[in-house]
C-alpha cells in the first residue's frame, strides 16, 4: 500500500466515503467531518503512519490536501 | 457494544472525558433506547452534538436550569427510563444537590449525574466554575455511587457501568481535551473495585481521576529516588473499596492523591477507613488545599496547588521516613 492509499484509507474508513470523495474534502464538508469525526481521523492517521501528532498540527489539519502537508513534519510524504 | 481499539483509546483520548462520555452515550443508547440524555445548555460541551442530532427523542436540552434538571430526571427514572444528566461538575454538585438528595439520594432513584470538568480544568473561568467540593458533597448523601475514570478509556467504561448499577450515580469526569491516556487496551472494570497499577514495595499511592496518571509519573520519579510506591485506581469513591485500603497498610505510609479538595474527598473517604485500623501507617493526603486561588489555566493551577507529577514526588519523598 502507497503512502497516499494509506492516507486516503483513513478518510474513508473513518467518515465512510469514497476515494474520489476523500480527495477534495474539508472540515465539515460532510456530516460525518465534525468535532468528534475530527478526532477519529486524526486517530486513524496516526495509526495508520505510526506518528503521535501535535495539538497545533491536529487543530490545523482542515483539510485532505492540508493534512499531506502537515504530514511532511513527521516525515511522511504523501504520495 | 463500544468496540475497544488502540485508535478509539487514541480518538477519546484526543477528544477527553467529556467527548469520551459523548462516544460513550452513542453506544449506550443502541443497545438500550431507554437511556436518555439531559443537559443544561451544553449539548457540545457534553460531547453531545452528535447524539443529539441521531438520537433526538432521546435528548432533551432544559436549558440553563440544573435543578429542574435533576427534578426532570428523577420523574423520568420513575417511568422506567435512564437518564443522564450533564452540566458542569460544580453546577450539578452545589446548585442542585437539594435535589440530588431527593431525587437520588432518599428515593433512589437511578438518576446518572454527569459532573463534567471537575477539579481544576476550566480554571480560567475561575471559582465559580472550578470543582474542588463536588465529591465531599455527594459521598455524604446517602445511596449514591460516585464513579472517578482515571482517562477516557475508563470514562467510557464508567458509562457503561453506570447503565448497569441498578441505583444513581454520580460520575465525575475531570480533565480537559488531549487527557493523557492510563490504560492503552482493554481491561477488566468492575465498580468499587480499584486496580492496582504498580506494584511497589515502600509506599501506596491511592489515586483518583487525573491524578492516577500524575501519581504514575511521581511513582517513576520516586522509584529514581530509592523509593518502591504501588499505585492504585480507586476509581470508585463510593462504595470504597475498603479491602484495597487494608491492603495499603503493610506499606510503611498512604498516599492519596486528588484533584478535589483535601476535605472530604478520596483523603476523607480513606481517612474513615483507618479510622478503624488499629495498625495503620502514616496517611498524607494530598489535593487542592482549602482555598480558592485567582483564576488562571488548568497546568497553572496544578501547578499552584502542587498537583504535577514532580510536586507530588516531592512532597511524598519530603514526608516519608524510611
Amino acid at each position: 500500500m502507497t503512502t497516499l492509499e494509506a492516507y486516503t484509507k483513513a478518510f474513508t474508513d473513518t467518515f465512510g466515503i469514497t476515494d474520489e470523495e476523500a480527495k477534495n474534502l474539508k472540515f465539515q464538508d460532510i456530516k460525518a467531518w465534525d468535532s468528534v469525526g475530527h478526532m477519529g481521523l486524526i486517530a486513524a492517521i496516526e495509526e495508520a503512519f505510526d506518528i503521535m501528532m501535535e495539538t497545533d498540527d491536529i487543530v490545523d489539519l482542515s483539510s485532505f490536501d492540508k493534512g499531506k502537508e502537515i504530514l511532511k513534519k513527521y516525515d511522511v510524504e504523501i504520495d | 457494544m463500544i468496540q475497544i481499539t488502540p485508535q478509539n483509546i487514541r480518538m477519546w483520548s484526543l477528544l477527553g472525558s467529556c467527548g469520551a462520555f459523548g462516544a460513550a452515550a452513542e453506544s449506550v443508547v443502541q443497545e438500550n433506547s431507554n437511556i436518555v440524555m439531559l443537559t443544561a445548555d451544553l449539548c457540545s460541551f457534553a460531547g453531545l452534538s452528535r447524539f443529539s442530532k441521531m438520537y433526538p427523542d432521546n435528548f432533551f436540552n432544559v436549558g440553563i436550569a440544573e435543578q429542574n434538571m435533576v427534578g426532570v430526571a428523577g420523574g423520568m427514572a420513575k417511568e422506567g427510563l435512564i437518564p443522564f444528566v450533564t452540566t458542569y461538575a460544580t453546577f450539578a454538585s452545589m446548585r442542585a444537590l437539594d435535589q440530588i438528595k431527593v431525587n437520588m439520594g432518599y428515593m433512589k432513584l437511578p438518576v446518572k449525574l454527569v459532573g463534567m470538568t471537575a477539579g481544576l480544568s476550566v480554571g480560567i473561568l475561575g471559582a465559580t466554575h472550578i470543582s474542588i467540593e463536588d465529591i465531599a458533597a455527594i459521598r455524604s448523601i446517602p445511596n449514591i455511587c460516585i464513579l472517578s475514570p482515571a482517562d477516557s478509556l475508563e470514562t467510557v467504561k464508567c458509562v457503561e457501568a453506570a447503565v448497569q448499577i441498578a441505583g444513581p450515580v454520580y460520575l465525575r469526569l475531570s480533565g480537559s481535551m488531549n487527557n493523557p491516556p492510563v490504560y492503552k487496551a482493554d481491561y477488566d472494570f468492575v465498580a468499587g473495585k480499584a486496580i492496582t497499577l504498580k506494584d511497589g514495595e515502600d509506599i501506596t499511592i491511592i489515586a483518583t481521576g487525573t491524578m492516577v496518571h500524575n501519581s504514575l509519573r511521581a511513582a517513576k520519579l520516586l522509584e529514581e529516588k530509592g523509593i518502591s510506591a504501588k499505585v492504585v485506581n480507586m476509581h470508585t469513591l463510593k462504595p470504597l473499596d475498603v479491602d484495597a485500603v487494608k491492603s495499603a497498610c503493610s506499606s510503611k505510609m498512604i498516599i492519596t492523591v486528588e484533584e478535589h479538595s483535601v476535605i472530604g474527598g478520596l483523603g476523607g473517604a480513606v481517612a474513615e477507613v483507618l479510622a478503624g485500623i488499629e495498625k495503620k501507617p502514616e496517611h498524607l493526603i494530598i489535593g487542592v488545599s482549602d482555598s480558592y486561588k485567582p483564576a488562571g489555566e488548568y497546568k497553572y493551577l496544578l501547578e499552584q496547588y502542587g498537583l504535577l507529577p514532580e510536586q507530588i514526588a516531592e512532597k511524598i519523598e519530603q514526608n516519608y521516613k524510611k
